[in-house]
């Protein structure tokens, strides 16, 4: 009797205390709550999600937040999400409602992955605006989204050893045969011309993305709305299985890495610096990560050449800066787009950052050499398209599959456009877009 | 034998049946409800429509080849599993001098991370990698493959690895049930003139059911709902070709496709069940009481 007595005792302190800290940890977190909300005496802090990846990103410097909270006395706490899921961890914030008031993301997939129109504040109206000087590449929908100070896209095409060109007195090519040429002469000379890691699917599509929206715009300037609009379907166009069955070519042909489909992009920098490669057909991010290891190469970025004389594909802006519209700080998020845009603090963030410039009272500083090339050869001449990314509004992963399967020797281009064809209108059904 | 067997009154197991039903219970009995709508990622008002998405499920092909392709991973490392487990126990078992050295050898791959095993694994199993290397210097040319990226073996080549690194663990319960056999059994057996297949098949196997029971269940439902193994070696691909149903549903998520992903795993969670418990049942009569 005694010892029941004496364990039932032990067991209802033991439940009292847990109850008591459980109390005491909810009276802690009212107590903060209340203290936010309350304004006047606390200050403001703005929550601002990231992905890690970004997390190089100049708007969340160090320097950038402490002179903003100087100057306002708004703090920024940031939320570094791991990269692998921030699209789901942004999605889930934003289905909760409990969104942050800043998040850094990519203005493509942002119009699929984060819902653009449903939950994001329009920024046509902010004093920063009538500055911009392109607002295209922050736009969608025909209303400014995004901020960004640059307006330096990425852009794509085949990333190219110059060194190795000049020791084997190559020059760029210009057409699908010359580009072929090349390659034969890289491969007789004991490197390997191309690098394909396919293993990471959405590598397999810088070629197609580039290629299909070059000859669109050359040949069928409303191609992707109407794709986009079930007026046409993509095994429509004997043009795409042929830009396609160039690619495999290469990789058949015997001028690429052996194991396509199992290297993986983050082999591609150590290639490079290997001079184990000549080319790669991926963005300019790529050299910019190769001469940060190894200032001495020389890399530069041609056209993708599957047809005469291409245009240089620009990706979609990424790193832009969107307010969401259930923000509970947005005039506190707006003021820190508008700190990040005067003059004296974009000038700074553009010369650190070696970004071309997107507002007029900015100046762009001097690019690094293959920029400058890319800017003389092929952004003044205005031959940049948008590549296929930015027209897209469903998830492309199932395409980079089927081009991976493409690889495999499994199914032909034309099986690949039509498996995605299927695929495609069942997204786009899903999606509840007009016409399907 | 004057009371009745629980020493404790039943409502003291309240507590942690309400935690229970309300983290796990109750979430996947909305699940289920979810599997019969329309819930997407883009919009706010979800409808209800039925058998809709089991019937995309079942006419969708790479879906049919992601239920194909766990099928085969579960039969296959079950039994892989199980028989590797089994004999390296009935080795362990016996004496050796250094059999605890070797059992910690052989369970170690059970503890690692899958993402070190993958990041191991990758560099053996490419075209031009050491497993190919060494059939290549041994003269065997004709057995090199292409592991990860030939479509069709590429499933099979994620279940040995799977059974190279769960064997051991199973191997461990094996042994814990090994131990349990008293001795007086093959005594009895030996003096009866009894040959080892013989005690192994009427007295280990007879008495090893409690383990097997286990083993079996960890191993099927493992099998079944496997995810990690597949997505860091080959995250479904090439293509398609390996995927399985854990992946399909993350597939199916990040389309935003919310109610079409908690429909497969609904319909996992029905198969899991139906071959599950009857098992279950079956093999608890089939177990000796010691």
């Amino acid at each position: 009797m005694r010892r029941r007595l004496k364990s039932m005792t032990l067991g209802l302190l033991a439940g009292t205390l847990a109850l008591s800290l459980a109390a005491c940890g909810t009276a802690k977190n009212t107590d903060n709550e209340g203290g936010q909300t309350s304004g006047g005496s606390s200050k403001v802090t703005l929550e601002l999600a990231i992905s890690k990846s970004s997390q190089d990103s100049p708007f969340i410097a160090d320097w950038l937040i402490e002179e903003f909270e100087q100057e306002t006395g708004i703090k920024i706490n940031l939320q570094l999400i791991p990269a692998e899921q921030s699209t789901t961890v942004l999605q889930t914030k934003l289905a909760v409602d409990e969104v942050p008031d800043l998040i850094q993301y990519n203005l493509a997939s942002a119009v699929t992955d984060l819902n653009l129109e449903r939950n994001f504040e329009i920024l046509d109206n902010e004093p920063w605006v009538s500055r911009i000087q392109n607002p295209d590449v922050l736009s969608a929908f025909g209303h400014i989204y995004g901020f960004h100070v640059s307006q330096d896209t990425g852009m794509q095409g085949v990333v190219y050893n110059k060194d190795i060109f000049e020791e084997l007195g190559l020059s760029i090519p210009k057409n699908y045969e010359e580009f072929l040429a090349v390659c034969e002469a890289i491969k007789a000379a004991g490197y390997t011309p191309v690098f394909m890691p396919y293993k990471d699917a959405w590598a397999a599509n810088i070629w197609p993305a580039a290629a299909f929206a070059d000859w669109a715009a050359k040949n069928d300037p409303t191609l992707f709305d109407d794709l986009n609009s079930n007026k046409k379907q993509w095994t429509d166009i004997p043009a795409f299985e042929e830009i396609l069955e160039q690619q495999y070519q290469i990789y058949k042909l015997g001028y690429t890495n052996a194991d396509v489909l199992a290297d993986s992009y983050d082999m591609a920098v150590g290639k490079f610096l290997s001079k184990e490669v000549a080319m790669m057909f991926m963005g300019d991010w790529l050299i910019q990560n190769i001469t940060s290891q190894d200032p001495s190469m020389n890399i530069g970025l041609f056209a993708i050449p599957y047809a005469e004389d291409p245009s240089i594909g620009a990706s979609p802006l990424g790193g832009q800066l969107f307010i969401p519209k259930k923000s509970k700080h947005i005039e506190e998020a707006k003021k820190y787009l508008e700190f990040i845009a005067s003059p004296e603090i974009a000038q700074r963030i553009v010369d650190a950052e070696s970004y071309v410039s997107n507002l007029s009272d900015v100046t762009t500083p001097e690019q690094p050499e293959y920029k400058q090339e890319i800017i003389d050869n092929y952004i003044t001449p205005e031959k940049v398209t948008l590549t296929m990314d930015a027209h897209m509004i469903v998830d492309q992963n199932e395409w980079y599959r089927n081009l991976q399967d493409q690889f495999t020797g499994m199914i032909t281009p034309k099986e690949a456009l039509a498996n995605w064809n299927e695929k495609f209108q069942e997204l786009m059904k899903d999606k509840g877009a007009e016409g399907f | 034998m004057h009371k009745s067997k629980s020493m404790y009154p039943y409502y003291l197991v309240l507590p942690a049946l309400l935690v229970y039903f309300i983290f796990f219970a109750f979430p996947a009995l909305i699940g289920f409800y979810y599997s019969f709508t329309d819930w997407r990622l883009d919009r706010t008002t979800i409808q209800f429509i039925g058998w809709a998405n089991f019937e995309r499920i079942f006419s969708d092909k790479i879906l049919l080849l992601a239920i194909k392709n766990t099928l085969i991973f579960a039969v296959v490392t079950v039994i892989g599993k199980n028989v590797l487990g089994l004999l390296l126990a009935l080795g362990l078992n016996m004496k050796l001098k250094t059999r605890n050295l070797l059992r910690a050898i052989y369970f170690t791959p059970s503890i690692l991370s899958i993402l070190v095993i993958s990041i191991v694994f990758t560099p053996i199993l490419r075209t031009e990698g050491m497993l190919n290397g060494l059939f290549e210097w041994l003269g065997f040319e004709s057995l090199a493959q292409a592991w990860l990226t030939n479509p069709s073996i590429v499933i099979w080549t994620i279940s040995a690895v799977a059974i190279w690194q769960g064997a051991g663990f199973q191997m461990t319960i094996y042994l814990a049930g090994l131990q349990g056999i008293s001795k007086e059994y093959y005594e009895a057996a030996k003096i009866d003139g009894a040959s080892g297949w013989r005690s192994f098949w009427n007295i280990t196997l007879p008495l090893l059911l409690p383990a097997l029971n286990i083993n079996l269940m960890l191993t099927l439902i493992g099998g079944l709902k496997v995810f990690s193994e597949v997505y860091v070696l080959t995250g479904g691909g090439p293509g398609n070709a390996s995927q399985v149903v854990g992946t399909i549903i993350l597939r199916a998520f990040g389309e935003g496709n919310w109610g079409l992903g908690t429909a497969v795993n609904t319909l996992l969670f029905v198969c899991v069940a139906i071959i599950a418990v009857p098992l279950i049942i079956f093999m608890r009569r089939k177990e000796v009481a010691e």
